[in-house]
């Protein structure tokens, strides 16, 4: 019989140190590997947001760090909840998100469907798509302000081309209108291959030999995409969408190097608008009991819709 | 339900010859067995007829209409797939109403219930109908498998090893229940198996594959009494049928080399003389491992018999069947 793996460790292990293990409990030996994390978890993490919680309370401003820090209760979120301007970050972070996850799944989806059928070059031509991805956000932020420069911008020349506008006629940046689109369309692209690339996972986790059942059974291919492919996809799907969702809450580094938050602040999402609040203003407080509002806020929705996902996939 | 035949068909896979020039016809309500050892081509046959593998050539014919160049669905055969191939994301219930619900069948609900649950119950899975596919055990997801080919009625059943995973008490119970429903239905059946009596008790034809081509076509008797090969009586009849040079006994006709020898060909009581190696008791017959010059034999002999181990014996060729130096049988 072959050795099972902790026996092979067992024997590997220096005598005195198996002689010292020896005397130590599963669960000691369970804990000594496991505290290290830990701490570090408690450091980095907990310690950090216990202390944020405490700060959005008060009036504490890091560039003035001789000020007394007052107490003030829940001013700070009075003030943030009772802002127009939060409410404006928050509908274009709204906006933004939808449309992305909207457009992500939508042709992330369609093209791990095309990608899944078997032809010629498949492994190629997903190789080609998911390039996007490993490019570094500021720099496709970068060279997208170029593809939308409204005279030499391949993006406006695109456009023109298609429909006859007046390539110079708009700019995707500078028009208040325009630029919440520019940076749904940037993402898209950016972040569209990440989506097929789950969506290819679930696709190829669904065995042929199902839709050769459906096909005896005489569904149609209409009745086995909507039967088979839709349901068995649905959890993979769900978690691209989480996916996404969580990154593109937090968007903040490809929106900085496109549009800067603005123009007016019009693409000023809410993480930039809190970097705004803690880094530029200096007001430590009112920027903590923000990071809460956000944090409980992406926490709440997570939570509900990882709930949501579990169900689906104990279905 | 129809006939169907299959005429010169060949399919070869990439290296692998799956066919090879099979001709066969199922008669309307025939229930025909397809023999054959690992890797014949067996389910390669099923595939065919269901549509879901193309020929190389030959023609496929159903109901008096050639259907190479049709869909599965065109086709309206329900297949059992030897790896059951049930939809995981559905319930037992779901799988099984399936079928029922394709637009071309618009089966209105209450028919629908009323059949799956009849089927459930035949097949005795009605306990575990609100299950999930995946929550089944081996033998439970082979006979939903079943079922959802049995809830339908198709032109013909393509049934490959419908019964492998279940423990012999229940395939004998549904080995019976399956008979009753042809016979009720005037079902066709095309059965893949490697079980013997399956194939004895429940074919009405038995064909024989060996790598890819149809070695023997007809009753199951005549496969038994009156194989085409060597190869086709080996396939049937338990102990196997024992082969020994002609030389031994002689009195061969012409032509011949091996001389085939089932239990009911041996004559206890006279001719060569041999030992009695071994003696195994199976209850309701009894089996005698002989040595004659150099060769070993099974044959059978009654529950009363008096012979042991280290016995001498004289046994003697009684109708025996020839075959020549390639198998082939001679007359
Ligand atoms: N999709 C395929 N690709 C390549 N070769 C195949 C394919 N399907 C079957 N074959 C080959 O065709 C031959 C017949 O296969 P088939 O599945 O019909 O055997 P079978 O008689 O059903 O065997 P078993 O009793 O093990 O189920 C085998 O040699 C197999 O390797
Ligand atoms: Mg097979």
């Amino acid at each position: 019989m072959p050795k099972s793996a902790i026996e092979r460790a067992a024997e590997v292990t220096p005598p005195a140190v198996a002689r010292r293990i020896k005397g130590l409990s599963d669960r000691a030996i369970a804990w000594i590997f496991v505290t290290p994390t830990i701490v570090i978890l408690l450091a980095i993490n907990i310690f950090p947001l216990i202390w944020t919680i405490w700060l959005s309370f008060t009036n504490f401003r890091v560039n003035r760090p001789n000020n007394a820090v007052e107490f003030i209760g829940l001013r700070n979120y009075e003030r943030i909840l009772t802002d127009p301007d939060t409410w404006m970050t928050m509908q274009a972070t709204a906006h933004f998100l939808f449309w992305t996850i909207f457009f992500q799944v939508l042709i992330g989806f369609a093209l791990a469907y095309l990608i899944n059928k078997k032809f010629k070059g498949n492994d190629m031509w997903t190789t080609i798509i998911v390039l996007p991805m490993m490019l570094s956000p500021a720099v496709v932020g970068n060279f997208w302000t170029f593809l939308y420069q409204p005279q030499i911008g391949f993006f406006n020349y695109v456009v023109s081309f298609f429909t006859g506008v007046d390539p110079t006629s708009f700019s995707m940046i500078g028009d208040v209108s325009l630029a919440p689109w520019s940076i749904v369309i940037v993402d898209t692209w950016m972040w569209t291959p990440f989506v097929m690339l789950i969506c290819l996972a679930g696709l190829r986790s669904i065995p042929d030999n199902i839709y050769e059942a459906a096909e005896c059974d005489r569904a149609s291919k209409w009745r086995q995409f909507w039967t088979i492919t839709i349901p068995m996809v649905l959890p993979f799907l769900m978690l691209a969408i989480l996916f996404r969702g969580i990154e593109n809450f937090k968007m903040f580094d490809l929106v900085v190097q496109l549009t800067g938050g603005g123009p007016g602040s019009t693409t000023e999402l809410t993480s930039i608008n809190l970097k705004r609040e803690a880094f530029e203003k200096w007001r430590t407080g009112f920027a903590s009991a923000y990071a809460v509002i956000l944090f409980v806020t992406v926490f709440g929705l997570a939570s509900i819709y990882v709930k949501a996902l579990n169900r689906v996939k104990a279905r | 339900m129809a006939d169907v035949e299959l005429r010169n068909i060949t399919k070869s896979f990439d290296k692998d010859i799956g066919l090879e020039k099979v001709s066969l016809k199922i008669n309307d309500g025939e229930f025909v067995v397809l023999l054959g050892p690992t890797g014949a081509g067996k389910t390669t046959t099923l595939r065919l007829i269901a549509g879901l593998e193309k020929p190389d050539s030959g023609e496929i014919w159903i109901d008096g209409r050639n259907v190479v160049n049709d869909s599965p669905a065109q086709r309206d055969v329900a297949m059992v797939f030897q790896q059951y191939s049930l939809y995981p994301h559905l319930t037992v219930r779901e799988n099984l109403e399936f079928p029922l619900k394709s637009p071309i069948l618009k089966t209105p609900v209450d028919v629908m219930k009323r059949k799956v649950n009849d089927v459930a119950e035949v097949l005795r899975i009605s306990h575990k109908l609100d299950n999930k596919a995946t929550e089944l055990s081996g033998g439970e997801m082979q006979r939903v498998s079943m079922g959802r080919a049995l809830v339908r009625n198709p032109r013909i059943y393509l049934m490959d090893e419908p019964l492998s995973s279940l423990d012999a008490k229940l395939r004998s119970e549904l080995r019976i229940e399956l008979k009753r429903i042809q016979a009720e239905l005037g079902a066709t059946i095309l059965y893949v198996t490697h079980d013997q009596i399956e194939a004895m008790t429940m074919a009405t034809q038995i064909g024989v594959l060996n790598n890819g081509r149809l070695e023997q076509f007809g009753p199951p008797r005549e496969i038994y009494e009156n194989p085409s090969s060597q190869y086709v009586a080996t396939r049937l009849g338990s102990p196997r049928i024992n082969t020994l040079p002609v030389s031994i006994f002689g009195g061969a006709p012409a032509g011949s080399a091996l001389i085939g020898l089932r239990p009911e060909h041996i004559h206890i009581g006279s001719g060569q003389d041999c030992q009695v190696t071994r003696i195994e008791h199976l209850g309701d017959q009894i089996r005698l491992h002989l040595r004659l010059a150099g060769h070993n034999i099974i044959t059978l002999t009654d529950t009363h018999t008096s012979i042991k181990v280290g016995d001498v014996i004289a046994i003697q060729p009684n109708n025996p069947i020839f075959f020549d130096a390639n198998g082939s049988r001679v007359v």
